[in-house]
């Protein structure tokens, strides 16, 4: 397990690195570089943006602002934090959500400049997972919730509902809401960073970072 | 109100998935930038959230998007905002630096964001959604009018840190854009923006041709002393640049240019270069502009 790790974060400080190398030609006003960047994750971009918010042109105003963002703000990553990858899908994230409460003009806006708390207080998980998650591992991953912790997530994170909101639509008292997003976080936390129970122990995912190098 | 580190916990979950209101999201913000206390439980809780994003297949968007970015961006490019992040890049990445607090802050920071453009594009978007005849003018109405605004908008800034002339020069070239995007409202017009393209040089604008005329409008140039003139090229696939004209540019730093060329299609490339007279043939590098027109119905 610790050489699996220690292999993993070496393929994935390789694509890490080239990734920070590209941002900082980036923060330099290179233009060869955004498109570098907009090349490598704009599908996955599109696909967080088009999730949140199930609107194709919206979708697109929201990727370009994600990159707008990275374009006027390289310098806000902060290397060790998390990956070059991570925080430019928290910033497609956090926009997407943005967007779609813009459309409810109940919901106050959070302040769009702020970090998104995932940034914010982002724990580096990273260097245990590196490199070796995919779609398939992280739904393999959150299958490790149950389906109630599961709805609570994921209303929150691709739903953009406040807790409180979350509750109303669940019919469930608060407190439950929290218990369920807080047990669900730990369990995903478990099976990420261990590479978690039946999650990672599919073949496959132990030679993963050796195929890809 | 204060927020004990209890009160911390119980919102931990909410804040790291974005599902607290505002203000507990603020009080939380508060209690971690003043507590003394170690508050794992939002590094545990926290580090899984950006790989929910993970979960999706990628899905591949318009290709159009990439062009309307690359023109965003181009347009933003030049007075600063690219300079000042750079500065604020060796600042963040000082080994020691508080990132919590130092993220928090900067999002106050008097760096923060234009917000002209990218709302100006959004109506502009919602309107060429709405038309399908005609969409594509509306399109590039739409990329033109953030290169104005945020031309407009780093002019302001610049002018606000204490530069001179600079209100003027960005109303000339206010101008000078309004009626590049008039050019490229015809039918049939291409237009493109163009790019500082020498490490020297912070020139942008952008460029219109229909009918046979075509329309420069650049920012960013030194003023021309004596014979000097910016001399505008038009090349197109592996051939020779062609001369179109030069024009002088005074201390502003805007010049227009109107000439005629009937290499003007759709792929052709403009460029900029200083020249020591009138009349020049061959370019005199470095190119200090350029860019390619896209565009046209035919």
């Amino acid at each position: 397990m610790t050489d699996e790790a220690r292999h993993s974060l070496r393929t994935a400080s390789a694509e890490d690195d080239a990734d920070r190398l590209i941002l900082v030609d980036v923060g330099e006003g290179k233009l060869d570089a955004l498109e570098g960047l907009y090349d490598r994750y704009r599908a996955m971009a599109y696909a967080i943006a088009l999730r949140i918010t199930a609107d194709p042109a919206l979708a697109e105003d929201v990727v370009q602002d994600a990159f707008m963002g990275v374009w006027r703000h390289a310098s806000r990553y902060v290397e060790g934090r998390g990956s070059v990858k991570t925080w430019l899908l928290s910033i497609v994230h956090h926009r997407a959500i943005d967007a779609v409460r813009r459309r409810k003009p109940v919901t106050e806006l959070p302040d769009a400049e702020l970090p998104a708390p995932g940034q914010l207080i982002e724990g580096d998980i990273w260097p245990q997972v590196a490199g070796r998650l995919d779609a398939v591992e992280v739904r393999a991953a959150l299958d490790v919730l149950s389906p109630v912790q599961r709805e609570a997530i994921e209303l929150a994170y691709w739903g953009g509902l406040s807790q409180s909101e979350i509750a109303i639509q669940t019919g469930v008292p608060l407190g439950t809401v929290k218990s369920r997003m807080r047990l669900g976080l730990q369990l995903l936390h478990g099976a990420l960073v261990s590479g978690g129970g039946e999650a990672a122990h599919r073949p496959g995912s132990v030679d993963r970072p050796g195929a890809s190098g | 109100m204060t927020m004990t580190c209890d009160d911390a916990r119980d919102l931990a979950p909410g804040f790291v998935l974005g599902a607290l209101s505002p203000d507990e999201a603020s009080a939380v913000r508060a209690h971690l930038a003043t507590c003394a206390q170690e508050h794992a439980e939002f590094a545990e809780l926290g580090g899984v959230v950006p790989y929910l994003a993970d979960s999706v297949d990628p899905v591949e968007p318009p290709a159009g998007l990439r062009s309307r970015l690359l023109a965003a961006a181009a347009a933003e490019r030049p007075g600063g905002v690219a300079r000042e992040s750079a500065a604020g890049l060796t600042a963040a990445e000082r080994p020691g630096a508080s990132p919590v607090v130092a993220e928090g802050r900067e999002g106050a920071a008097p760096t923060s964001p234009i917000p002209f453009p990218s709302a100006g594009n959004r109506e502009q978007r919602a309107a060429a959604r709405m038309s399908g005849r005609g969409a594509w003018i509306l399109r590039i109405a739409a990329v033109l009018a953030i290169a104005v605004l945020g031309a407009w908008n780093l002019q302001l800034q610049s002018r606000l840190s204490g530069v001179e002339g600079d209100l003027a020069a960005a109303q000339a070239y206010r101008a000078a854009v309004t009626a590049v995007l008039n050019a490229a409202a015809q039918p049939g017009a291409q237009s493109g923006f163009l790019a500082a393209a020498d490490p020297g040089s912070q020139a942008t604008g952008l460029v219109a041709a229909s009918g046979g005329s075509v329309i420069l409008a650049v920012q960013n140039l030194a003023p021309t002393t004596g014979s000097q003139v910016y001399e505008a090229w038009v090349i197109v696939g592996d051939s020779a640049p062609v001369p179109l004209g030069g024009f002088e540019v005074g201390l502003g730093g805007t010049g227009v240019f109107r000439g005629s060329t009937a290499l003007a299609a759709s792929g052709a490339i403009f460029a900029l270069t200083l020249e020591p007279a009138r009349g020049a043939t061959t370019p005199t590098l470095p190119v200090l502009t350029l860019g390619t027109i896209v565009g046209g119905t035919g």
